[in-house]
Parts: C-alpha cells; structure tokens; sequence
C-alpha cells in the first residue's frame, strides 16, 4: 500500500502508461505511413522491372510454352528480376495461364484470373493488394508470412498482353515501418522519456519536503494532545487528591454526626444523614467527571474499578448500573484498556440517547478472548438506518479495534435495547 | 612421358571412335543408347563423334532447373566448333568455342527451365572445316 501511494511511483507509473500509449499510437500511424509508403514503393519497383527488364527480354515463343524460349528467358532475367524483397515473380496470359515463373512447377498451370488483374491486362493499369496465400496458385509461398503482390501488363513480342506480376516479402513493410518509428521516435518517446527523467527528481525533493512538513504538522498536533493530556492529568489528581478526599471525609463526618445525633435531636440527624447522602452523591459525580476527563491508569487489577466510577454517573442518574469482571488477570494491559474506551463510549451513549433504566458491563477473559459486552434495555433503533459504528460515536476507535485485530459489534432494534460487543482475541 | 599419355589416349580415342562409328551412323538416338530417367540425380552420356572426336553430356538437377554440361574433346587444340544446346526439340543455346589445352576439348555448361514430364537435352556440335559432328542426348 505504501508503495501505491507513493507519488513518484505514481508518477513514474503514469509516465510509463503515456509512454505505452504514444509507442503504441506512433506504432499504429507509421505502420500505416509505412504500409503505404511500401506499397507505393513495390509498385514502382514492378513497373521498372516490367519496363526495364522483363519486357525488353521475352522472346518469340515465349507464350506458346517453347522450351527454348523459356530458357533463354529464365537466363536472362532471373538474377534481375528477384532483387531485393521480390520473392516470386509470375507472368500470364489473357486466359489464367502462367507462361513464366521462377519456380519451374508453375510454368503452363492454369488459375482464374481475378476482376482487378483482368482490368489491368485490359487497361495497363498497376494495382497492389496482400495476396491470398490459400490460393492454388500461391501455395508455393504458404508459408512466407504474408506477401504483397503487385502487378501491371507487358506486352509479348507477338504484341499479346500478358500480366506481370511481383510478389514481395512482408518484412519490407516491417522494415518500412521501423524506419518510419525510428524517425518519430527520439521526437516522441525519447521526449517524454526525458521530460520524466527530469521531473522525477524534481518531484523526488518534493515529496520529501510534503512528507517531511506532514511530520513536523504530527510532532505538534502530538505535542499538544501531550500537554492538553498532562493538563486534564494534572486537573484530575488535584481534583482528586484534593477536593474528592475533602468531600469523602466531609461526607463520613456528617455521617458519623447524624448518627451521634439520631437518639437525642432526630429532625436535625435526619437533616444531617441527607447532607451526607448529597455529599455521596455529589462525590460519586465528581469521580465520574474525572473519569470523563482523565481515563484512570488502566491495568487488570484496576478495570473494574474503572468500570465501576465509570458507571457511577449513571448510578447518580437513577440509572440501574451493573458491571461483572472476570478472569483479566493474565489480559495485556492495551487490550484493557481498548475494553475500558468501548465501554466507556458504549456507557455513553447509553445514558445519552438509549433512556435506559440499566446497564449492563460485562468482561470475560475466558477462552483465549476477551469479550466485552455493554448492554441496555433502552428503546434502541432500526439496524440499518444509521450505521451503528458512526452512531454510537466509535469511529474514532475504529483504527485501534482494527489495529488489535478485534471484532465490534452493535446489536438493537425499536424497544429492544442495544448491545455493543467487542471481542479481542489475547491467544 | 606426356607424349606417350597423349599417344595412348589418342589411340583409345580412336578404337573407340572407330568401334562406335557403326552405331552413329545408324543414327544419333542409338549412340545416346535410351538414358535412364533420373529426375533426382545425374544423368550423363558419352559417345563418339562422327569424325573420332568424343563428347560427354551430363545433366543434374539445380533448384527447380537442370545443368548441362556438354563436353567435346577433339584432342586437338584450337578448333573452332559451332554448337548448339536443344531443349524437347527447341534451341535453348547456341554459341562458338574452341578446343583448348591441355587436352584439346571445350566444354559447355548451360541452365535450363525443368519442365513437367521428361526433358529430352540434345546437344550438337559441328566442326565446320572437317564436317564433323558430335550430337548426344539426354533424357531427364
């Protein structure tokens, strides 16, 4: 993933797709110039070989099939006519007969002409097309790979005319088209390959000043969460060491005065035993907002008792609190304390949108896991409406519950409470 | 040493001229003697021509064609021949040589198109000033 989300390899990879699209495109359009320009090129070499060298050569003789007349003509021409990328040469009459080829076994076989040759015999054109190598009379070259054939008329000394026709190698329009490539390619692909040597560096230093700037940005935004952190720390051990501990013995003073006070003056005792209950109440309040504000120093032996001043304000608010912690001792102190910020938001959003009138904490350590389970029987809602996650506010845990591997799941319907439940495995 | 060589050969040339005369004279397909067909590999006669002068005519296969090689040996050197190369009876070649050393003869080689069925290569060559001629055939 990081490699992906790397920009230079980004980049690098968009760079190498344009290069494959251009090559692929300049491919295309010089195959095509090539192939025109190849053809052309074969139509011009047929007529000068037509003109120059087969015309002036045929002999008397020649298209009745005389033996001696082939040979003097096979002679004379033979090391002329195939030069370059001519690979067959064959000449016809009027009537499909092939009264001269440089392979012998042709000589005197007889095929249809086709529409395009017999007006060319007729008119004197030179026409060009990719020869069908299935025909009979191309199966001399069935396995040339693909040949051009090109042919014009020449006339016999006896003034009959007569079909000349050239076959050349496929290979010289590959060759045509390499030259064709070769010329647009330092234009293009070498361009480009250029333009993204130089650019990569450029980016290179880039992203190491983006990335290098994202950890300064982190170093702060982790100072800050430190100080804000040791700030709430600070506040919650003043509070506690301070003003809970005034309060608890204030509480136990009037306690133990109101009893001292029940047989002789029992309308002030009682008086006294409601301060001291406002007092308890009050103090359970305040050890839940000290949970709120600073989460207490998780450890196995401590999570119940976590539990516990986390669930007191729902105790204060006359909500039915329950917690049951069993068999943690051996738990890793992180998974600790990813249970106690599940229940904590868990309990949270119970008390804030369930109107449940209890609560239920449970941890079990048994089983190579350890289970979570924070239940209510308040009016829940539709599954699927909302996603349950967002909803109960624990997508902020979300990296971590993934990062443990565990598993969380959000359970409810209408009128049928909710259960959040996470499972950790600790094996 | 040469000489005597020379003698020899010229007098084997001779009896064999003299023993071969009778059957060119009965005509030149006797003296080919019917050659084997033989598509795939050569084909060669020899014989004796009608003034004792002996020829050779080889044919072989090249490429989809056919070598001939017409040979004359007169044992003389310096004469002045007129040839001629048929091919199934229509003139493939034609040309002038002469006898050249060491052993008096010139030698003609020429390709011709391999044509479906057999080919029949005769090759012909007169001495205009003895009259002599040399004529052999080959089926191929």
């Amino acid at each position: 993933m990081r490699v992906i989300s790397n920009p230079v390899l980004q980049f690098l990879a968009a760079a190498l797709l344009v290069l494959v699209v251009i090559a692929f495109g300049t491919g295309r359009l010089s195959a095509q110039a090539a192939n025109e320009e190849a053809i052309a090129d074969s139509r011009a070499i047929t007529r000068v070989l037509a003109a120059s060298v087969a015309e002036p050569a045929l002999p008397r003789g020649l298209i009745t099939g005389r033996p001696g007349a082939l040979d003097r003509f096979d002679r004379a021409v033979l090391d002329r006519l195939l030069v370059d990328d001519v690979q067959r040469i064959k000449i016809w009459d009027a009537s499909g007969r092939i009264v001269y080829s440089d392979e012998t076994a042709l000589i005197g076989e007889q095929f249809t002409l086709g529409d395009d040759e017999r007006d060319v015999l007729q008119h004197g054109s030179t026409e060009a097309e990719m020869s069908d190598l299935s025909r009979p009379e191309n199966r001399f070259e069935a396995g040339s790979g693909g040949l051009l054939e090109v042919y014009t008329r020449i006339l016999s000394p006896e003034g009959e005319p007569l079909l000349f026709e050239v076959y050349f190698s496929a290979a010289q329009v590959a060759d045509r088209k390499e030259a064709v490539f070769s010329a647009f390619r330092p234009i293009t692909l070498g361009g480009l390959a250029l333009l993204v040597v130089l650019t990569t560096p450029v980016l290179w230093v880039l992203m190491r000043r983006v990335q290098a700037g994202a950890r300064a940005r982190e170093r702060l935004l982790r100072a800050a969460v430190d100080a804000s952190d040791s700030e709430r720390r600070r506040i919650a051990r003043d509070l506690h060491d301070g003003v809970v501990q005034d309060l608890a013995g204030t509480s136990y003073a009037v306690t133990a005065v109101a009893d001292t006070l029940r047989a002789d003056r029992p309308e002030a005792s009682s008086r006294l035993s409601e301060a001291g209950d406002s007092l308890r109440t009050s103090l359970r309040s305040l050890r839940s907002l000290l949970v709120e504000i600073y989460p207490p120093e998780l450890h196995t032996e401590g999570l119940a008792a976590a539990l516990e001043d986390l669930v007191a304000q729902a105790n204060g608010a006359g909500v039915e609190a329950v917690v049951s912690v069993r068999d943690v001792d051996a738990v890793d102190e992180d998974v600790v304390a990813l249970v106690w910020r599940v229940a904590q938001e868990a309990v949270r959003n119970s008390l804030r949108h369930g109107a449940a009138d209890r609560i239920d904490v449970t941890v079990d350590g048994r089983g190579g896991a350890v289970l979570l389970e924070v239940s209510d029987n308040g009016r829940g809602f539709e599954p699927g409406a909302v996603d349950a996650t967002e909803h109960f506010g624990l997508r902020g845990l979300r990296d971590l519950i993934a990062e443990a591997g565990a598993r969380l799941d959000v359970r409810s319907s209408p009128g049928a409470g909710t259960t959040v439940r996470l499972e950790v495995d600790v094996a | 040493m040469n000489h005597t060589t020379a003698q020899n050969r010229g007098l084997t040339t001779r009896l064999a001229g003299a023993g071969t005369a009778l059957v060119l004279a009965a005509g030149a397909l006797t003296l080919t003697g019917g050659p084997a067909l033989a598509k795939d590999g050569d084909v060669e006669r020899s014989g004796s021509c009608s003034g004792g002068t002996s020829w050779k005519l080889k044919a072989s296969p090249e490429d989809g064609r056919i070598e001939v090689e017409g040979e004359v040996d007169s044992n003389k050197n310096g004469q002045k021949w007129r040839w001629r190369l048929m091919h199934n009876g229509s003139r493939s070649a034609r040309g002038k040589a002469t006898t050249k050393p060491p052993s008096g003869s010139f030698e003609v080689r020429r390709v011709v198109v391999d044509l479906k069925g057999t080919d029949k290569l005769t090759f012909v060559a007169r001495h205009p000033k003895s009259g002599e001629v040399c004529r052999g055939s080959v089926k191929f």
